[in-house]
Parts: structure tokens; C-alpha cells; sequence
């Protein structure tokens, strides 16, 4: 008795294995795929996740699931993709952090760790003063600044985030000296700017949109090469006066763990582009007012690598350069 | 305030009953949520959000404001059932809470807090409905210094749940107040105390810590009198308290519920704050603040309505200015977003047919909280009737879970249980855990938003003073903790020959 059923055992799991790797190579995905989102539920990074991947049954056969691993500031979830199996079925949400991680001494990550996949969205900074702020155009507020150092107070996200970079860089350029109010994320400094907290909130341009709507704040300029579909009345800080070649930009993208076979990773690139295409998420990120960027694997490396270059500069002059070789 | 916009409001959702139905499931999963340790109304939000694509929008976000009413109320079931508070919000009720289930008193308790939690949810979803743009302003007033001069005044709150010895809350509480600062510091940019951690970066967060406070802690004590505990008889017959008693906190519950929608407001402060704040001022204004904690209902009605009120001012700001105003409206922003209704100023002008049902399922709620809560809480009451010796390893598996679920982290269980082990040593040597908690969610607050200030003012500190509402909340702190301070003192000093002999019934 025992020996049947330790044979049976035998054959059933024989037969198990066989079907699984002949499922596999035959078909990917075969089941659910894992989207790591390292980022909390509901913000900005999540909400474009899960609407990239709402329609991806119709896409890849097989649904897409947003899963937050939050902690360490984007570095746990970032983290824990680069070491999941590269089976094709974990793939992660990579952000702007991901530049910082080394340079700042926070996580021993970079986006070389990854397999890329493609680039979702990438935006510039934006500044904005309340509605009723005397400051009309940003000349008014780098020659304010400029005759008053240290009055001029500015709200950003957070130390070493891509307002905090972009902010400086300006200040670096224009030899002003603002002074720098770090938030802990862009929502409480743009509710300090307009309830009259600080001078000026530097935000990326899609996180005022509400506010700009609503005649809240004016918005002093938008750090892109062209202007904003949304923001039409907005400079862009060439316009402005004040031209920039080196653009710190705030991005998103994908990357699955390195060593994902190359038909697989074949099947993730063309069905996310799929997602990416899907009208509905292109409507939306539409309305919400993100620039959707399309870059394959290889030019989204070029983009990263040239982005770590410019960081690089930024943070130093901040102080918060901490490179480990 | 648009009265016919919000009669269709309410019709849209309640002529159709698949939209009650909604609710309904929504309000029955977020209270089986809330009550679960560790599994919170935001996690059972952000869970739920994929299942509202394929809904009318409105009908998704019925439901998940029935999650978001019921997980708040939720919370309080375990409190008083099992001593571990379901969410943070819960927290403040376990004090009486379950100190009325050690009397015997579990079936009375969970009726107070489902009429207490009624009561609060329905004044801050009035409120809500006819408030909002007033109370958006009030939101836009706090910068740095006042949430810094408001943190200070809910620290005050240490002093009156600290239990027998005010000295022992403050160590706690400033042990409480150390844990936060492990992790980035988005100030300066810098790790702290982090031995080149890439889990500790992000810091100790509140589950864990709630769970190894309350949770661990009480099924360590569970195992060690595991065979000698005798079995509490619960009375189940009167669930719902008597009209005379309702009387008696019905002013207690009236100012609770004002806190509540004030600190929902606030972006920032959440249901947690709230409940404490409450239970806290409650405690202070009492003519017999010494009755606090030995099971009193006042002490379970003022923190129950006050976080679920919370409720409602906390969806003001995140409607009105798209800033949440806590954990959970961050989520259900989220929610809005995918759905293609950013949040914001513009939102009451674009999307009335959205806005309207949201008030509506907002009030729904709460009636069919108080329906499903006291259905459902004889059934609670009963689990505690469960053998300990088959209670106390479910609980322990729960609290397990619970930490995991968070961010699905085995370094999160690993935290909970280090803190699990040092909070029933604090127990031992009575230590309260509340001032740790109360602490971990005020400390991060009121130290971001001091060096906030002080980098606004050029490190002048007569900032906090020089602007009116920040003054305010300095003076009504440092006033309340002394008052609390001496009349806590008095009342227990009056209890002294009495209290010796009530340690040596609860040690049992």
C-alpha cells in the first residue's frame, strides 16, 4: 500500500514537473505576472501602474498584478525585484530615486541591476506661487531673490527628490539664495504654498494641475523643452528667461530582474508596450497631464545613464553627495 | 451646499439597491478588516481597488467608502474582545474597552461603540456634506508651525494615558518618540540609524509596532497564565446600553466628534490621533478622571466617536484641495484618480454626479455600521468565550500575519516581535504601551515640522508664538497638561488605598 502510493506519488509529480516546463516553454505568461510597485497605494506612481496594467488580460492572456512593497524609500520594493526569480513573472515599477540610491549612500542599487523594459513617463519640474502671491513671472522672484537673499522660502518634496534637484540647479545657475523648505512629498507643499507657508512650492508640473485648474496658484514656469498640453499660459523656463540644457527630469519605467530568458522578456516588452498603447491609459495619463515618453530598453538606458550624470552635479551641490565606489 | 445636487446623490445611490448593496458589502468587509490586527481599512482600500474597474465608478466608490467606515469601527471589536487594538485607531478604546470585558462587560462595551461610532460618523459626514468648503480653509491655515504646536498638544495627551504612574508614561512615551527617528530623514537627505540597512531606510512604521505592542505583549502574558486563567463570563444580554446611560456620555460623545472632524481636517492627522485625543481630553474634563480605565463607558464612547467623525473631516481636504487628510483618504484619492476624478478644487465644479453620492454613501454608512455592528456584535462577543488555550494561538498567528501584510516583509514580523518582547518587560514593570504608540505617530510630526519651521524662520523660535493658531495650540497644551497633570495626580491620589487591592485583581 505504501509502496502504490509512494509510485503514484512519483508519477503524479513526474508529471507535474513535465507538464510545468512544457507549459513554460511553450507558453509565457501561463499565469498571473507581478507588477512591484514601490511606492504606497494611491499615490502618483501606483495610480499610474495600476491604470497601465487595468486592461493587460486583453494584452498578455493573463492578468497583471500591482503589488506595493513600500519601505526604504522606494528601495525595498526596487530591491526585491532584482532579486526575484527571472522567470518573466515579476516585473517592477522603477522611479526617479533609483538615480539616487548610490550617489546618496542609501542602497547599493542602479537601474544597470535591471533588465529594462521601457520608459512609461518622464516630466520636468514646476514652480508655483499662491494666486495672490506679488511675484508674476519667475524674473520677478530670481531679482526679488536676488535683493533679499534668504527671504525667498521654497517647499519641495523632499531632500534629494527631483524638485529639491531642480531648485537647486537654479539657484546654482542664478548665484540666488533661496531657502530651501524640504516636505515630506509634494502634497503638503503645495498646500503650504497656498495657504501662504512658503514663497514659492517646486512640484513636478502634472502634481498642481487641481490647483492651477482652480485658480489656486500661477505656475511660474515648467522645466521641459516645450510647453504643457494642460498649461497652456505656462513658460517653459527657456521661456521664462532662464534656458537650461540639462533638464533633471522625473521618470517612471519598468525593469524585470537581470537574466530573464530573451523570449520572455521578448513577450513583457511587447505586451507592456501594448499596455502603454491602450487608449484608455493613454487618456488618462492625458488628462491627469503626464507626459507619456515611450523609450525601448536601449534608449531608456542612455536616458538613465545620461540622467545619473546630471544628479551627479545637482546633488553635490546640495551636499548630498555620498558616492560609494 | 447644493441641495438638489444632493437629493440626486442620495437617490442615485439609494434607488438603486445593487448600490446599497455595495455599501453593505463594503461596511461588512472593512469591519471584518479592522478587526483582524494588522489588516487595516487603507491596505483593505488600496486591496479592493482593482475590483471597482469593472464597476460604474460610483458604485465602486460607495463601496469603498462602506470599507473605510467599517474598518474604522472595526478596530474597536478586537480592542475589547482580545486587548489588541484591530488599527491604530482602535488604540485608544482598548483602555476601557477592555477593561469593561475583564468586568464582564464585552457585549455592553461593543454596543457602546457601534451607538458612539454611529454618532461620530454621522456628525463628521454632516459636517462633511455641508462644510467642506469652510473647513478647507481652516486646513489651508496650518503650515509647519502649527502642525508642529499641534503635535505638541497631542503629546500632552501622554499625561492621561499613562495609567498609575505619569513618570512611567513619560519614559515610555519618549521611548516612543526615539523609534521614528530610525531611516531617511527627508530633511536632510540623510540615513539615520540605519547600519547601512535597506529595510531599516524606510524606517519603524506603526503596524509592526502596534502589533508587537499590544498584540505579542498579550499573547506572551496569554501563555503564561494560560492554565490558571478562569474564563470570563460575558454578559451578552444587555448590548444595547440603556437610554439613561447613553444620556450620560452623550455630551462627552458631542465634543469627541467635534475633535474628531477638527483633527480629519488637519491633512496629516488621522483617526489615530483622534481617538487618543478624545479619550485624552475626555479623561481630563471628567469630574472623576480616576474611573478612566478601570472600564467606564465614557472612556469607550469619547475615542469611538471620535475617529470615526474623523472620517469625515479627513475627506475634506483630500476632496477640496486633493491633499489627504490621512492614510486611508490617500488611498481612496488614489481610487478617484484611476477612476478619472482627480480630487481637488476643480472637482465639486467637474464632477458633481460623483461628488454628491459620496456625501450620501458617507451618511448611508453610518446607518448601516450601526445595523451591521450591532448584528454582528453578539456574534463577536461570543469568540471571547473561546478557550484561551486554543484563542491565544490563533491570536499569535494573527499577529503573524498582521505584521507581514503591511508590506509583505518578514522584517516587519521580525520588528513586531522584538518589540513584542520589549513591551511585555514594559508591561511587567507597568510600562503603558499607549504613550509609545501615541508617540510614534506624533514624533515623526512634530520633529519634521519643528525644523521645518526653524529653517522658514532662520532658526528664530518665536514663530510658534507670533502666529495665532500655533500659539493657541502651544498655550492649550502646556494648560492641559497641567491641569491633567494635577488632577490626575489628585484623583489618583484620592484612589491610593483602594487601587493596591484592584492591581492585585487585574494581576490575576
Amino acid at each position: 500500500m505504501v509502496k502504490k502510493i509512494g509510485l503514484l506519488a512519483i508519477v503524479v509529480m513526474v508529471s507535474i514537473g513535465l507538464s510545468g516546463t512544457y507549459g513554460a516553454a511553450q507558453q509565457f505568461p501561463s499565469k498571473d505576472i507581478t507588477l512591484v510597485v514601490p511606492w504606497a497605494a494611491g499615490g502618483g506612481t501606483d495610480t499610474i501602474a495600476r491604470t497601465l496594467v487595468k486592461n493587460a488580460k486583453k494584452h498578455f492572456g493573463v492578468n497583471v498584478n500591482v503589488v506595493n512593497r513600500t519601505g526604504g524609500l522606494g528601495a525595498v520594493g526596487m530591491g526585491s525585484v532584482t532579486t526575484a526569480a527571472p522567470d518573466g513573472y515579476t516585473v517592477g515599477v522603477i522611479t526617479f530615486h533609483l538615480s539616487n540610491y548610490r550617489m546618496m549612500g542609501l542602497a547599493p542599487l542602479s537601474y544597470r541591476d535591471y533588465s529594462l523594459i521601457q520608459l512609461i513617463n518622464r516630466e520636468g519640474a514646476a514652480a508655483s506661487v499662491a494666486a495672490n502671491s506679488k511675484f508674476q513671472t519667475l524674473k520677478d522672484l530670481i531679482e526679488f531673490a536676488k535683493a533679499n537673499p534668504g527671504v525667498v522660502t521654497a517647499g519641495h518634496a523632499g531632500a534629494g527628490s527631483v524638485q529639491h534637484l531642480s531648485l537647486a540647479s537654479l539657484g546654482l545657475r542664478e548665484k540666488v539664495k533661496i531657502v530651501h523648505v524640504p516636505f515630506d512629498g509634494s502634497a503638503p507643499a503645495r498646500t503650504a504654498v497656498v495657504g501662504g507657508h512658503v514663497t514659492v512650492a517646486v512640484t513636478t508640473i502634472s502634481e498642481v494641475l487641481q490647483l492651477y485648474r482652480g485658480k489656486m496658484v500661477k505656475v511660474l514656469y515648467h522645466e521641459d523643452t516645450k510647453r504643457h498640453w494642460l498649461y497652456p499660459d505656462v513658460p517653459t523656463i527657456a521661456e521664462a528667461g532662464f534656458p537650461n540644457a540639462k533638464i533633471i527630469y522625473d521618470w517612471r519605467a519598468l525593469g524585470a530582474p537581470k537574466g530573464v530568458p530573451a523570449d520572455r522578456l521578448k513577450v513583457l516588452i511587447d505586451g507592456f508596450k501594448k499596455c502603454f498603447d491602450d487608449p484608455e491609459f493613454q487618456k488618462m495619463a492625458y488628462d491627469l497631464g503626464l507626459a507619456t515618453v515611450y523609450l525601448d530598453s536601449k534608449s531608456l538606458e542612455t536616458f538613465l545613464a545620461e540622467m545619473e550624470e546630471l544628479h551627479r552635479p545637482a546633488l553635490e551641490s546640495v551636499g548630498l553627495l555620498k558616492e560609494t565606489k | 451646499m447644493d441641495w438638489n445636487l444632493l437629493l440626486l446623490g442620495f437617490g442615485k445611490v439609494m434607488l438603486n439597491p445593487v448600490n446599497l448593496l455595495f455599501v453593505f458589502i463594503g461596511v461588512t468587509a472593512g469591519i471584518i478588516v479592522g478587526a483582524l490586527p494588522g489588516l487595516t481599512a487603507t491596505m483593505g482600500v488600496a486591496l479592493l481597488i482593482p475590483f471597482t474597474f469593472g464597476l460604474d465608478p460610483v458604485q465602486g466608490l460607495v463601496m469603498l467608502i462602506g470599507l473605510f467606515t467599517g474598518g474604522i469601527y472595526g478596530a474597536c471589536i478586537s480592542s475589547i474582545l482580545i486587548g489588541i487594538p484591530g488599527t491604530p485607531a482602535g488604540a485608544a478604546t482598548l483602555l476601557d474597552g477592555y477593561a469593561m470585558n475583564k468586568k464582564g462587560q464585552a457585549g455592553k462595551a461593543m454596543g457602546m461603540a457601534v451607538i458612539a461610532s454611529w454618532f461620530g460618523g454621522t456628525i463628521g459626514a454632516l459636517i462633511m456634506t455641508f462644510a467642506s468648503p469652510q473647513i478647507a480653509k481652516v486646513a489651508l491655515e496650518f503650515g509647519p508651525p502649527e502642525f508642529f504646536s499641534l503635535a505638541f498638544f497631542g503629546l500632552g495627551i501622554i499625561i492621561t494615558v499613562s495609567g498609575r504612574s505619569i513618570l512611567k508614561g513619560l519614559i515610555s512615551g519618549i521611548f516612543g518618540l526615539m523609534l521614528p527617528l530610525i531611516g531617511f530623514d527627508p530633511i536632510s537627505g540623510a540615513p539615520r540609524l540605519t547600519f547601512g540597512s535597506m529595510e531599516l531606510l524606510g524606517g519603524i512604521t506603526l503596524i509592526p509596532v502596534l502589533i508587537g505592542l499590544f498584540g505579542y505583549s498579550q499573547v506572551f502574558q496569554g501563555i503564561e497564565k494560560i492554565l490558571v486563567l478562569p474564563a470570563i463570563k460575558t454578559e451578552l444580554k444587555n448590548l444595547i446600553p440603556k437610554l439613561s446611560e447613553i444620556k450620560t456620555v452623550l455630551s462627552t460623545m458631542v465634543k469627541s466628534s467635534l475633535f474628531g472632524v477638527f483633527i480629519g481636517a488637519v491633512p496629516g492627522t488621522g483617526t489615530d490621533i483622534a481617538a487618543f485625543v478624545s479619550y485624552g481630553e475626555a479623561k481630563r474634563s471628567s469630574k472623576h478622571p480616576e474611573k478612566f480605565g478601570t472600564g467606564i463607558l465614557e472612556g469607550v464612547a469619547a475615542p469611538e466617536s471620535g475617529n470615526n467623525a474623523c472620517a469625515g473631516g479627513a475627506m475634506v481636504p483630500m476632496l477640496t484641495l486633493g491633499v489627504p487628510g490621512d492614510a486611508v483618504t490617500a488611498v481612496l484619492m488614489g481610487a478617484l484618480t484611476i477612476h478619472n476624478f482627480q480630487p481637488g478644487p476643480m472637482l465639486f465644479k467637474d464632477h458633481p454626479e460623483v461628488v454628491y453620492p459620496i456625501f450620501a454613501a458617507m451618511i448611508l454608512a453610518q446607518f448601516v455600521m450601526l445595523f451591521v455592528g450591532l448584528g454582528g456584535a453578539r456574534f463577536f462577543a461570543r469568540l471571547i468565550n473561546i478557550d484561551r488555550r486554543i484563542l491565544t494561538p490563533i491570536i499569535f498567528l494573527l499577529c503573524v500575519v498582521g505584521s507581514y501584510a503591511m508590506r509583505f516583509s518578514f522584517f516587519d514580523v521580525g520588528i513586531s516581535l522584538v518589540i513584542g518582547i520589549i513591551a511585555y518587560f514594559m508591561n511587567y514593570y507597568g510600562y503603558p504601551g499607549s504613550p509609545v504608540l501615541l508617540a510614534i505617530i506624533l514624533g515623526p510630526m512634530v520633529e519634521q515640522n519643528l525644523r521645518r519651521s526653524l529653517v522658514i524662520s532662520h532658526g528664530d523660535p518665536t514663530i510658534f508664538f507670533t502666529r495665532p493658531i500655533s500659539a493657541a495650540f502651544i498655550f492649550i497644551g502646556i494648560f492641559i497638561i497641567i491641569t491633567s497633570y494635577y488632577r490626575v495626580k489628585k484623583a489618583m491620589d484620592r484612589e491610593a488605598p483602594s487601587s493596591s487591592a484592584q492591581e492585585k485583581a487585574e494581576s490575576n
